[in-house]
């Protein structure tokens, strides 16, 4: 008993793996690291190959469309049509954004590293395989409603093997700006970026375990023979379709909004006028996009309720405040970069979708009669969200890369994302008016085909970013305040970063305080 | 002065509560989960009675001694797991131990006494919608449950290995949170399909 009453003396010191100093292998480095730069850009790259994947789904499934009889055998289409908004979704966008959080965020707050790096690896690899237990389900016949059994268990399983780890490595990051913040950074001070993932991700947080219970529902049903409806073929897609549709799709943009602040102060060299603005605005936008009990399945009259109506209207509210607040601080000319081209179309395209929002909930518009509509909405934000994660790319590439991506391609990168955007979007939102107008209904093919072409835009503008960021590793290195006119903790650290960050940070008086520093600087 | 230096104990160690922090997200990702599931639930079970069906199909019996006796289990772990906590911080190390161990043993007393109300139950999963809810929440429990066993096992070896006291046991204390929240997710549960039926 002596043992156990007396606590140990010499307590086993803790020592991160990647600290040992010992040299191994660049293979087993890799796929063995716990450090959060290392697991931000393997999520960023795969992330991109799947991004490209997604958008060739999404282009697919409205080109089917334009031929009369489409080209797609018949029962191909349902599911390269939920096949590309799956992917966007969770292989894509998300952990885009989540590949850029684990890298950015704890330099940001200041942190030597992730919270629960080992935590933080297993979502990576857990994700990967969940991402290939998805393709290799579609490939064989699987995804909602498809015809091969095993496969379609195969799908919901990967999806929920995605989900699980996204909500993982949704809390590395979480806890990380909750409890690894350096003194003096109080959560108000906290750069844009890390606010928008803090509200974004407490969303996802709530409204993910939801998509989680209504795939276990329908596994489990589909699994032991339908005893229910949850696994029936044709009622599989409505139980998680709410998770692609208005409005929790702009849950998932909320980061953008970050990257987008951190882009206008740094790009105009000033500080983020009308702060509170941006931060209430991101909470606001937290708050409406809240879209797990909008589920039409369960509760037929859902779209008509005040709530649902609404929070579709006053989701252009936040969007409002965010833009009146980066409006303000763009009077001081900005640089024209491709990131800050491509945060521009992001914000252009947010606003789009917010007003396709409120348009959607008006019930005498009609236009939740077709999928048209909410198609287009859907392409609209979540191909913005994409757009502002590449913008996010282009930004911090000096940071994560030590080089500028290249600019020309970058920029070829940003009109073509601004350019997919709108083109995917707004051809289905006016297709959705077709119940109204029949002459649009006669113009079907035609905005189908515009749609398209903004889906291989997209598509393009992922490849040209990863090539931009490819050609980064031709370049000078820079210097750790690559803009010359970084705000945050960020632009402090070397680039890239060594192990550990930083050395010793000063106490964080406001909420950019490499300007604190500089203007000190100045006065002395 | 020196006396009273010694006398004073130290104090607790400023540092941030990463672990409980971590879990009380993680927690409120769970609660989410099964909430969807008990609204999905409660929703199909009003909708057949107010067509006038009955909702346990013919055959099934739900009893509800068992279900009382894994309630009152998982009250009892919630009490041990607070002790734990209670030991933990005034460094008693064998109390510590002690209600860490019976807290797990509780946990698989209730996972043996969900077993056999399993078998009593005679709700085949295959054989009727209702099955499918039934098993879909009190197995996500149960799922809840064995990571939570895991969970405390894990804080008790820390607690072993001189990593929790009295000074830090943040661990101890994240565990006793994600136990909570699962006694609250079966009291729900009792109370919305053991008791209702």
């Amino acid at each position: 008993m002596a043992i156990t009453e007396t606590r140990p003396e010499t307590v086993t010191e803790h020592v991160n793996p990647w600290d040992t100093g010992e040299i191994y292998p660049s293979f087993a480095q890799t796929i063995g690291s716990g450090d959060h730069k290392t697991l931000g850009r393997l999520y960023v790259g795969l992330a991109l190959i799947f991004g490209v994947a997604a958008w060739a789904l999404t282009a697919l499934s409205s080109a089917n469309g334009v031929p009369d009889d489409g080209f797609l055998p018949d029962d191909a289409v349902f599911q390269v049509y939920t096949s590309g908004r799956v992917t966007l979704v969770l292989l894509a966008v998300l952990p885009l954004l989540i590949g850029l959080a684990t890298y950015v965020v704890p330099l940001q707050v200041g942190a030597s590293t992730v919270a629960f790096p080992r935590a933080a690896a297993a979502a990576l690899w857990t994700w990967l395989v969940g991402a290939v237990m998805i393709l290799a389900g579609y490939a064989t016949n699987g995804g909602p409603g498809g015809g091969g059994r095993n496969a379609v268990d195969l799908t919901y399983l990967g999806m929920a093997a995605a989900i699980v780890a996204l909500l993982l490595a949704t809390v590395c990051v979480l806890t990380t700006i909750v409890t690894l913040r350096t003194p003096g950074m109080s959560l108000d001070r906290v750069p844009l970026f890390s606010w928008s993932m803090f509200v974004g991700g407490s969303l996802w947080m709530l409204t993910l375990p939801g998509l989680l219970a209504n795939l276990t529902l329908v596994y489990l049903d589909h699994h032991y023979g339908l005893p229910s409806d949850f696994g029936m073929a044709d009622g599989q897609w409505p139980q998680l379709s709410w998770a692609f549709g208005q409005p929790q799709v702009f849950a998932y943009a909320i980061p953008v909004l970050g990257v987008i602040g951190d882009l206008v102060t740094t790009m105009a060299g000033t500080r983020q006028r009308r702060r509170g603005l941006v931060l209430v605005g991101t909470g606001l936008l937290g708050v409406l996009s809240f879209g797990v009990y909008a589920q039409p399945f369960f509760n037929e009259q859902v779209r008509e309720q005040a709530l649902y109506v609404g929070t579709g209207v006053l989701v252009l509210l936040p969007l409002l405040l965010c833009f009146s607040a980066w409006a303000t601080t763009m009077s001081v000319r900005p640089r024209i970069t491709a990131a800050s081209i491509a945060g521009l179309g992001a914000a252009l395209g947010l606003l789009a979708g917010g007003l396709a929002s409120a348009l959607f909930v008006i019930e005498p518009l009609r236009l939740q009669e077709t999928s048209a509509f909410a198609d287009g909405l859907l392409v609209l934000v979540v191909g913005s969200t994409a757009l502002g994660g590449l913008a996010g790319l282009l930004f911090w590439a000096p940071k994560i890369w030590g080089r500028f991506a290249g600019e020309g391609a970058g920029k070829l990168a940003a009109l073509a994302g601004i350019g997919g955007v709108f083109l995917g979007g707004l051809p289905l939102c006016v297709l959705g008016f077709a119940t109204r107008f029949d002459a649009l209904a006669d113009a079907e093919a035609a905005l189908l085909a515009v749609a398209a072409l903004g889906g291989v835009l997209l598509l393009l503008a992922t490849v040209l970013t990863a090539v931009a960021l490819l050609t980064a590793r031709r370049g000078d290195t820079v210097a750790a305040d690559a803009w010359g006119t970084g705000q945050t903790l960020e632009w402090l650290a070397p680039s890239p970063p060594p192990p550990g960050n930083f050395g010793q940070l000063p106490v964080v008086s406001s909420p950019e305080p490499l300007l604190d520093s500089a203007e000190t600087e100045e006065a002395a | 002065m020196a006396a009273l230096a010694r006398a004073l104990p130290a104090p607790p160690v400023q540092r941030p509560r990463v672990l409980m922090i971590g879990t009380a997200f993680a927690t409120a990702g769970t609660l989410m989960y099964f909430v969807t599931l008990l609204a999905v639930y409660l929703e199909r079970r009003a909708e057949a009675l107010a067509s006038g069906d009955v909702w346990l199909p013919e055959g099934v019996e739900v009893p509800l001694t068992q279900p009382n006796v894994m309630l009152f289990t998982l009250i009892a772990s919630a009490v041990t797991i607070q002790w734990a906590v209670w030991a933990i911080s005034r460094d008693d190390r064998l109390n510590t131990y002690l209600s860490l161990g019976l807290t797990i043993v509780f946990g698989v007393a209730f996972i043996n006494m969900a077993s056999y109300l399993y078998t009593i139950m005679q709700f085949d999963i295959g054989a009727n919608p209702q099955s499918v809810l039934v098993y879909a929440i009190t197995g996500g429990h149960l799922v809840m449950l064995v990571v939570a066993m895991i969970f405390t096992g894990l804080m008790a070896f820390r607690a072993l290995g001189g990593q929790q006291s009295s000074r830090q046991h943040d661990g101890i204390s994240a565990a006793a949170l994600f136990w909570h929240a699962n006694v609250v997710v079966f009291a729900v549960i009792w109370y919305a399909i053991y008791v209702t039926k």
